[in-house]
């Protein structure tokens, strides 16, 4: 039914910590719990994996990564930390019924060296971070995966915001390509609304020796592009508001003065009286201040 | 109706799918995109809205579009009231379609005139047009002046904070300088605050 789909679809784009809002939003609009608790499960777990929503499991003071890498089916997923898996319930987003669960042993000490590297590194740069490390064999390759989290949700002061970046790089071979996805989402909606949605994509090549010199290389690469990234995006917002968004309307006309409307007034009656050439010299005095510019973009690509 | 934050023009139509019986509702209180259609008679794009689904339209005030636009297209429809007459100014700037940048920037000024009894008439002048006489107070409405000012500083200027306080470039070395850095951000952003009468 397109209406569920339509439904789900809404869900699935909720801005960060803003899932409750539009699930309940959605389910007045549908009015049909059974219809939507049925045909929108998927997406409830498909939004908590896209968002690497952390999870604290009883007694632990860390909190684990909700994501496809660690997703087991039957609404169970595991901590590749801890060794252990648990049942996730998507909308109160708990996590219940813990059970020992190895993981791949062939991978462990790779897996935790990457971890412990991360870990420090996550705590030096976020306020609010959480990583999870797995290491598994994808299509056959023997491969580390990194998640990272950090969320700020604010609904009292109508901001919330979240970035999350996943890294990957085989370890067969003696060379590799650690491939990155960095992601921001910020949602501000005070008396207004506007969302920043951004995400860029990294590739360098790393050499593989030991763990933990591998393990330190692969942090490295993080942190740089990391930084690079958000320096850029505070960049970019200098350029756009130089520039791009002046484009589109300016602060004040290209005289910077504000338009004297009793003087345009008086043009336009001097014009009706005169010929229509003394109309023509006002009006070309009036727009020969304008200089085409069109957009002048000077910022990094990213 | 519960009122949907969240609702964007785009998503309208979804929203009106799985509710038709909102549908007027939506979209009298969801402002779209403004579209342009193009005059075929005269030669020239105007902007098509709620407001002149039926109406005749007028070519008004293309001075002040060109000096803060430099370009783009406006509309003005006015009608009618018992006691003065109404209208709306549409204006949409698109950008130059550039290949790293879109933006487009979409204005709908809603006027209402009022003409009390007793008030002066307005001057008949040369010029067949005696709306022209008001413009002088339409003109100097700086409510536009005030949101591009807001959107720039506080909406930019408050997101980019917030970017900057999900992640440090510099190193947080320890507990102390993050809550430091946590009571700067909640000071700075309780500071930017907006005033829109």
């Amino acid at each position: 039914r397109s209406d569920v789909r339509i439904a789900a679809n809404f869900v699935t784009h909720a801005p960060p910590g803003e899932f409750n809002e539009v699930f309940n939003d959605v389910r007045l609009l549908l009015n049909n719990d059974n219809l939507l608790r049925e045909g929108a499960a998927h997406a409830f777990a498909q939004y908590n994996m896209d968002q690497f929503t952390p999870v604290k499991l009883d007694g632990s003071e860390e909190s684990v990564l909700i994501t496809e890498h660690g997703d087991l089916g039957q609404g169970r997923y595991f901590d590749p930390r801890k060794r252990v898996s648990f049942r996730f319930d998507h909308l109160r987003k708990e996590a219940s019924d813990p059970q020992p669960y190895e993981g791949e042993t062939a991978l462990r000490s790779w897996r935790d060296a990457c971890d412990e590297a991360l870990s420090a590194y996550v705590k030096e740069h976020y306020p609010t971070g959480v990583c999870t490390v797995y290491g598994k064999t994808v299509d056959g390759q023997q491969t580390i995966i990194a998640c990272v989290e950090g969320h700020q949700f604010q609904p009292k002061n109508f901001w919330n915001g979240r970035c999350r970046s996943e890294w990957k790089f085989t370890i067969s071979q003696s060379s590799a390509q650690v491939v990155g996805v960095l992601k921001i989402q910020v949602h501000y909606y005070e008396d207004g609304n506007v969302q920043l949605v951004s995400h860029k994509e990294v590739e360098e090549s790393i050499g593989v020796t030991n763990e933990t010199l591998t393990a330190k290389e692969f942090v490295k690469i993080i942190e740089n592009a990391e930084n690079d990234y958000q320096t850029a995006i505070s960049e970019n917002y200098q350029t756009m508001s130089d520039t791009t968004f002046k484009a589109l309307r300016r602060q004040l006309p290209v005289t910077r003065t504000k338009i004297d409307w009793n003087k345009i007034l008086s043009y336009k009656i001097a014009a009706s009286c005169f010929s229509n050439f003394s109309f023509m010299l006002v009006q070309w005095a009036i727009t020969s201040f304008n200089t085409p510019s069109g957009f002048r973009h000077a910022g990094p690509s990213s | 109706v519960r009122v949907i934050v969240r609702v964007c023009a785009c998503d309208c139509v979804r929203v009106i799918v799985c509710v038709p019986s909102l549908c007027e509702d939506l979209l009298s209180s969801v402002d779209q995109p403004l579209k342009i259609a193009r005059d075929k008679v005269v030669g020239k794009d105007y902007l098509l809205c709620d407001y002149n689904r039926d109406g005749d339209s007028y070519r008004c005030s293309t001075e002040y579009r060109d000096l803060y636009f430099e370009g783009g297209v406006s509309s003005v429809y006015l009608w009618d009231l018992d006691h003065g007459f109404a209208g709306v100014i549409l204006i949409k700037k698109a950008g130059d379609g550039s290949k790293k940048i879109k933006g487009c920037w979409d204005s709908i000024h809603v006027v209402e005139v009022q003409v009390r009894a007793g008030a002066p008439l307005p001057v008949q002048t040369g010029i067949n047009n005696v709306n022209c006489f008001y413009l002088p107070n339409l003109g100097n409405m700086d409510m536009e002046n005030k949101i591009r000012s807001t959107l720039n500083e506080i909406y930019f200027g408050k997101t980019k904070d917030i970017v900057n306080g999900l992640r440090s470039i510099e190193s947080l070395p320890d507990n102390q300088k993050y809550r430091q850095l946590q009571r700067e951000l909640s000071q700075v952003l309780t500071q930017r605050q907006i005033y829109i009468d």
